[in-house]
């Protein structure tokens, strides 16, 4: 391949990835180029496959919670919340209404954690390295949080078969809440930066745009799906665990673009400070978790919300301890089909910025 | 005889202004502090500690024992001269840079005219990189380094064709560095001439662009296409890339300084250079760190049309009162 002479040919052939700075995760875009302007692109993935539903067939029932955990750090909580429930959902186990709440505690951490995590790297690809310096700070108030109640900065251990692992205590309350306070105080201040600041807006909006039908044809979920106007969302539509008793809102934005995508996630961060301020509120009194039972032959399903859209599990157990056959699929499966339709036309400059914008979760998805 | 030990010395002069004072060593020392002060600024801007100040003395000690690797398909010439012509163009620029009350340039040399060919050259180096790399990184970078480069020489043409209008004042233009300076410390300087502040302020704005810090260092975006011409350089051809870009960081703060605030303190040369330093701080923080920590990148559409608007404006402006006068 001769790319000295590129400006003066039709088009060339730029390689994004497998590594690069602005992915957190390989991934290879094949971009064919005219000039500036991105004309075609080829994904290949695959680097980050480790085998994990086979592995999962060789484990027991509960150290199948471990590894599940360990499938990706950014959902590392709602891989084993929806492997439990589904797992639940074959034994018929009856989860105490405290470890409901408890468990809609540790998502809704993690999702704030997740999406400020995310917007602060779309700050970085844009260059707005004070901004990227300014998100990751506060995230690392939801961090504290959860060093300080789990006892961990990226696995929480929360979940376990029945119930959870861990509980509240009036100090944990008192902490997370202030802690909360802040982590409120300064969102609505990055939530004002994001939506006004006019160097995000030049970069961000009219960027990278999803109509709404190609939304529904690619059965897009998450925040991708909501950003482009799709009022989606498993907590509301299919309520678990706890959710069903708490008052949030489904965040929607009408642009369809990488700002819109961003609005939600932070908005949707703010959903999450309130929803878990209501169970530190009326956090019922009980049990943490249900007794063990033997898992019948059969096979169940369990979907959630995870950060980044719908997760969904299926398992299949023949009555012995070890299931026949695990298997997940995870937003960012749907979610990257939509990368072709949003990098149609744009700018080099804004590959990156677009693949940042659905938030893509490579390990889950290759596992 | 006596003529040619005129020449000799001359000639001496000469290399000890281009390789000690204040090009060469006073330069690339002066500018590899204020990148430290730069990054340090910006680390506390930012709430975070930040790396010592020498720390690119560090980076260039280090660089320089490192192996300098060449892309099997590169332009093996054209690769191995881009970052000498970018070092040497710039080595000449801080010679003929007056340092206000020490230093009046080289007689009949410091032309306005060849900074405004020369300034560009670590530009252009960074562009025969790109082309001669072979890697599609550099190929985009150089693109992007072009048109970048198109839009904010526009300003600065403007900027000192008004400053040497108004120095000439209706008997010519007076291109002559030195000359300007002499004409200011007589009359006053001009960045409190309210025809020349628009100018003034137009060269504020191409501080940032023609030394590539964010909002306009769209030619080696990391996260868009990791530093591309830069991506294949290593070892000692990457130290004379970053030597050049330090001792530019001098040459245009000091040339601001020079067009438009020149004063000196009475006292001895240590005080002016002190004096020409703390002028260039001021200058660096004010463009340079500020803009950095407070903006994210343009893309390159954006930033032509960003310079062609406003900047070329004000430069304009100035131009138009200053003729206007004559």
């Amino acid at each position: 391949m001769n790319t000295t002479q590129t400006c003066e040919q039709k088009s060339f052939t730029l390689p994004i990835g497998p590594v690069h700075v602005a992915l957190e995760e390989p991934m290879y875009f094949r971009l064919e180029l005219d000039g500036e302007r991105v004309r075609h692109v080829d994904i290949t993935s695959g680097h980050v496959h480790r085998g994990m539903e086979a592995l999962a067939a060789k484990r027991n029932f509960f150290q199948n919670v471990v590894l599940t955990e360990r499938v990706c750090s950014l959902c590392s909580n709602s891989h084993p919340l929806t492997y439990c429930m589904a797992v639940e959902t074959l034994t018929g186990i009856k989860v105490p209404p405290r470890a409901q709440y408890l468990r809609v505690m540790a998502e809704e951490i993690k999702r704030i954690a997740s999406n400020l995590f995310n917007v602060g790297i779309m700050a970085h690809v844009i260059g707005y390295k004070s901004l990227f310096m300014h998100v990751m700070e506060v995230r690392e108030l939801m961090q504290d949080i959860k060093e300080y109640i789990f006892g961990n900065r990226m696995d929480l251990a929360a979940n376990c078969i029945g119930g959870v692992k861990y509980d509240m205590d009036e100090e944990l309350r008192e902490y997370a809440d202030k802690n909360l306070e802040q982590v409120a105080m300064h969102l609505r201040e990055i939530i004002d930066i994001y939506r006004h600041d006019p160097m995000i807006r030049a970069r961000t909006q009219g960027v990278g745009v999803l109509p709404v039908l190609e939304a529904e044809r690619l059965g897009l979920v998450g925040p991708v799906a909501r950003g482009s106007g799709i009022r989606l969302d498993v907590r509301r539509d299919a309520p678990y665990a706890a959710y069903a008793d708490l008052d949030f809102q489904v965040i929607t934005e009408s642009g369809g673009d990488v700002h819109a995508r961003a609005m939600v996630r932070l908005r949707e961060a703010g959903e999450g400070i309130g929803i878990v301020r209501q169970i530190l509120r009326k956090l019922p009194e009980g049990e943490r978790s249900a007794p063990l039972q033997h898992v019948p032959a059969g096979e169940a399903v369990a979907r959630s919300e995870a950060p980044r859209g719908e997760l969904f599990y299926y398992l299949r157990s023949d009555g012995s301890d070890v299931p026949l056959r695990l298997k997940w699929r995870v937003p960012s499966y749907m979610n990257w089909e939509a990368l072709p339709v949003m990098m149609k036309d744009c700018a080099v400059a804004d590959v990156t910025l677009i693949v940042n914008s659905i938030d893509p979760c490579v390990s889950c998805t290759e596992r | 005889m006596q003529e040619s030990g005129v020449y000799i010395t001359l000639a001496g002069w000469a290399i000890f202004h281009l390789l000690v004072f204040p090009g060469g060593l006073f330069a690339l020392g002066i500018g590899l502090f204020l990148k430290g002060a730069d990054r340090k600024l910006e680390a506390r801007l930012q709430r975070r500690v930040g790396p010592p100040l020498y720390q690119p003395f560090l980076d260039l000690i280090k660089l320089s024992g490192k192996e300098a690797m060449i892309p099997a398909s590169a332009q093996r010439l054209l690769f191995r001269i881009a970052p000498l012509l970018g070092f040497t163009g710039m080595a000449v620029c801080a010679a003929l840079l007056p340092v206000p009350g020490v230093y009046a340039g080289l007689p009949d040399m410091g032309d306005m005219l060849v900074y405004f060919y020369l300034l560009p050259l670590p530009a252009v180096a960074l562009i025969l990189a790109g082309s001669s790399s072979s890697s599609p990184f550099g190929a985009l970078g150089f693109s992007r380094e072009m048109t970048v480069m198109f839009a904010y020489e526009i300003p600065l043409l403007l900027v000192i064709l008004a400053v040497a209008l108004h120095v000439g004042g209706g008997r010519g233009a007076e291109f002559s560095l030195g000359r300007i300076v002499e004409h200011q410390l007589e009359h006053g300087q001009l960045g409190f001439n309210w025809e020349l502040i628009p100018a003034f302020l137009a060269y504020l704005f191409f501080l940032p662009g023609t030394m590539g810090v964010p909002p306009f260092d769209i030619p080696e975006a990391e996260t868009e296409i990791i530093e591309g011409p830069l991506l294949e350089y290593s070892g000692a051809a990457l130290a004379f890339f970053q030597m050049a870009g330090a001792i530019k960081t001098v040459v245009v703060l000091g040339f601001g300084v020079a067009l438009f605030f020149p004063g000196t303190l009475p006292g001895g040369p240590l005080v002016n250079i002190l004096w020409f330093l703390g002028k260039c701080l001021a200058l660096m923080f004010l463009t340079m760190t500020l803009v950095k920590a407070a903006t994210g990148r343009f893309r390159v559409d954006q930033a032509f049309a960003f310079y062609l608007r406003y900047p070329t404006a004000l430069a304009a402006v100035s131009l138009i009162l200053v003729l206007a006068r004559l």
